[in-house]
């Protein structure tokens, strides 16, 4: 297919090759070029060798000297008349250095040659050329406009900015210690020890009519090696004190042990969507990640058998999940009343408005394909049941949280997709990027939107353009979009980059992509992309949350979309998964920054196969 | 990439089923033909309207290549726990019944 003019000027530095069949002495226009976009297909097939061809710049205008076929690469010798190739100063130089506006202390500056500007126009009327000031003075000065205004702005604005900063509400958490679990005749916490009262699984049972079996566990370091069911949920043990609401006033949480709820229906198959992270708990885990158990933990892990066949159904998994917080209401109602002098930490949380930074908001998409597609939307207590609603109930529309809300538990998350990528509530009660981003003084976040994920297409689309309002209404200079899982939320989550995209704001895209993951659909305002992938061969390794957003991808997307809002180019991605992209860009943020990144670990350092086959009965 | 350890990756074929089940988590596929049954999650299916039993899917699809003789002996046990749990769930629920 031919391209346009457009479409040339765009690719001037990528191969010419001929759409079709062209006669000798004809004169190469656009007309007679084949979109690059299709060629890294034909050269993996071998149908194209891209060997000597020169770039649609240098032969637009040129005099072809001999008839050619169809997808023949441009080359010297067919060719009279070939323009000298300009250095591509303004697009290269940027591009490498993808953090540029971090790395302002060591601008990037290639001594590009100051390239030829050559406008020559035929014929034509109406023409409007607007070109920046910058690239005229050459490439150097290019490069350095963007670097250089970074550290001026943020040079000059920094003290004033600072007066200004604006905390806008707080959040008070309350840390006290666990270290034993055990049962007893009442609920109740004494020191660091917490009792759970014998027989409370009789009342999870009769809580919900659909719950016909439950068992408590107390798994202790010791018992890591257990064998478990799919895990469902991790949740954090935490209470509001007095009348606060989730995201302000104080809440109490309890360290050193987490909730971890695991299903199964009559017939004793598992509730979530198709087992396979059921196993050894110490050899399923990724342990640290933000929506996991962390290594030394105590879990509170209750298996629930609910109706025969329903879990498959939506009301299977609710039923598992409200009925299990009868055990956690019952922990939050003792944490209530325990003595201050027990507190071993008290951490601030402040939600900080800076008015003079450039404001971004993050957008995160949760499933809502329904059953264990679903999550619980702000609840009275954090990660509770009571006073939340479902998301699929709200019809996935845009619901507009603050960033204290999503750190206090606001999501309870029902999500029981892939274990590798699928986001728990704890996820969300650590969630890095919320926290980097609240953190970082270069920005200012105004806000948290979550939107679910429908199964229809129209309704993907309905609600991405919601999306796309939304954050034109908040007048946003940049954006994230995030997503748990893959498959076909990864439609709305092109969507929802497209909607916010075309209305001119810079968007970061962060989702599990790598080789099963690679997304479904694109668009031209997908140009900023961060891959959470950690596994090493880039798969659904079916180890819990190895796959999951973590504090290493929010520093990525932070840099990305700063740079993107500081008008640098980011290069484009190579068209196969390469985890050497990731590698060389944590690289340079270390460099910008000048501190050492560390990266997590992933599925390699849990215990290896071959070790376990003696384990197994 | 994974799929250096295909001998006929490339092999790809189009594949058409009938929705035979749809309940709130997954879709369940009847490939035309005689040819099996899948079932998978919703997330991983593209539907323009509501998917319901009748309707027919399209999708390409190659052939599943054995990896290697190994067996891995997790599966197998993961397998056979879950075997004997189902047994064992499955005459409660009997002797409930009766």
């Amino acid at each position: 297919m031919s391209i346009t003019a457009e479409t040339a000027k765009a690719h001037a530095h990528d191969p010419a090759v001929l759409c079709c069949r062209a006669e000798a002495g004809i004169t190469i226009e656009p007309a007679n070029l084949e979109d690059p976009a299709i060629f890294d297909d034909l050269v993996d097939s071998g149908l194209l060798n891209l060997d000597g061809c020169l770039t649609i710049e240098e032969v637009l205008g040129a005099k072809l000297t001999k008839t050619c076929d169809s997808l023949a690469p441009l080359t010297a010798d067919v060719l009279d008349g070939v323009k000298a190739p300009s250095t591509p100063a303004a697009e290269e130089a940027p591009a490498e250095a993808e953090e540029a506006p971090a790395a302002a202390a060591a601008p990037v500056a290639a001594p590009a040659a100051g390239g030829i500007l050559k406008i020559h126009i035929g014929e034509g009327k109406d023409i409007d050329l607007q070109i920046p000031v910058g690239a005229l003075g050459g490439g150097a000065a290019a490069v350095e406009v963007p670097a250089a205004a970074v550290p001026a702005a943020a040079g000059a604005a920094a003290p004033e900015a600072e007066a200004e900063e604006k905390v806008v509400r707080s959040l008070t958490r309350k840390h006290f210690n666990i270290t034993e679990v055990k049962r007893g005749p009442e609920t109740k916490i004494e020191g660091t020890t917490l009792t759970i009262r014998e027989g409370i699984e009789a009342d999870v049972i009769a809580d919900q009519e659909l719950v016909k079996d439950f068992h408590l566990e107390i798994i202790t370091p010791d018992k890591y090696h257990t064998y478990s069911e799919t895990i469902m949920d991790v949740q954090p043990i935490a209470a509001k004190e007095g009348d606060s609401e989730i995201g302000e006033g104080v809440t109490r949480v309890l360290d050193g042990v987490v909730m971890m709820l695991t299903g199964v229906d009559e017939g004793g198959v598992q509730i979530g969507e198709f087992g396979s992270s059921e196993g050894y708990l110490d050899e399923n885990i990724m342990w640290g990640r933000p929506g996991c158990p962390d290594k030394g933990e105590i879990f509170i892990k209750g298996n629930i058998v609910v109706q025969e066949k329903t879990n498959m159904e939506r009301r299977g998994p609710m039923a598992a999940h409200t009925a299990f917080d009868i055990i956690t209401q019952e922990i939050r109602e003792v944490m209530k009343k325990l003595d201050d002098s027990l507190v071993t930490e008290t951490q601030e949380l402040k939600q900080v408005r800076r008015p003079h930074k450039k404001k971004v908001v993050i957008v995160k998409e949760i499933m809502g394909q329904g059953a264990m597609h679903d999550n619980f939307i702000l609840p009275v207590e954090p990660v509770g049941v009571l006073g939340a609603r479902a998301n699929v109930d709200l019809g996935n529309v845009p619901v507009c949280v603050s960033p204290l809300e999503v750190l206090d538990g606001c999501i309870h998350a029902l999500t029981c997709i892939g274990p590798a990528s699928k986001e728990m509530s704890r996820h969300y009660w650590r969630e890095p990027l919320v926290l980097e981003a609240l953190h970082d003084e270069e920005v200012d976040l105004c806000g948290v939107v979550f939107v679910g994920s429908p199964q229809i297409n129209a309704e993907k689309f309905y609600v991405s353009r919601r999306v796309g309002h939304t954050v034109e209404m908040m007048d946003a200079d940049g954006a994230f979009v995030t997503t748990e899982g893959f498959g076909n939320n990864h439609i709305d989550f092109a969507s929802h980059i497209e909607q916010i995209g075309m209305r001119g704001i810079p968007v970061v895209g962060m989702s599990y992509c790598a080789v099963q993951g690679a997304l479904v659909v694109g668009n031209k305002y997908m140009q900023y992309m961060v891959d959470n992938n950690k596994s090493e061969s880039g798969i659904e390794n079916e180890v819990l949350g190895c796959n999951t957003l973590c504090p290493e991808d929010a520093v990525r997307a932070l840099a990305m979309l700063k740079t993107a809002m500081a008008g640098e180019e980011v290069k484009a991605a190579e068209k196969k998964w390469n985890p050497n992209v990731k590698s060389t860009n944590v690289e340079l943020i270390e460099g910008a920054y000048g501190k050492k990144l560390e990266l997590v670990e992933n599925e390699q350092s849990l215990p290896m196969s071959q070790k376990r086959k003696e384990k197994y009965d | 990439m994974n799929n250096e350890r295909l001998k006929y990756g490339g092999r790809v074929i189009y594949m058409e089923g009938v929705v035979v089940d749809v309940d709130d988590c997954s879709i369940s596929v009847d490939l035309k033909g005689r040819l099996g049954f899948f079932k998978a999650p919703k997330r991983m299916f593209i539907c323009d309207t509501e998917p319901k039993v009748g309707q027919e899917f399209g999708w390409n699809m190659s052939f599943p290549e054995q990896l290697g003789p190994e067996v891995n002996d997790k599966y197998v046990s993961n397998i056979e726990k879950e075997r004997r749990k189902q047994e064992e769930m499955r005459k409660r629920l009997d002797n409930k019944e009766d």
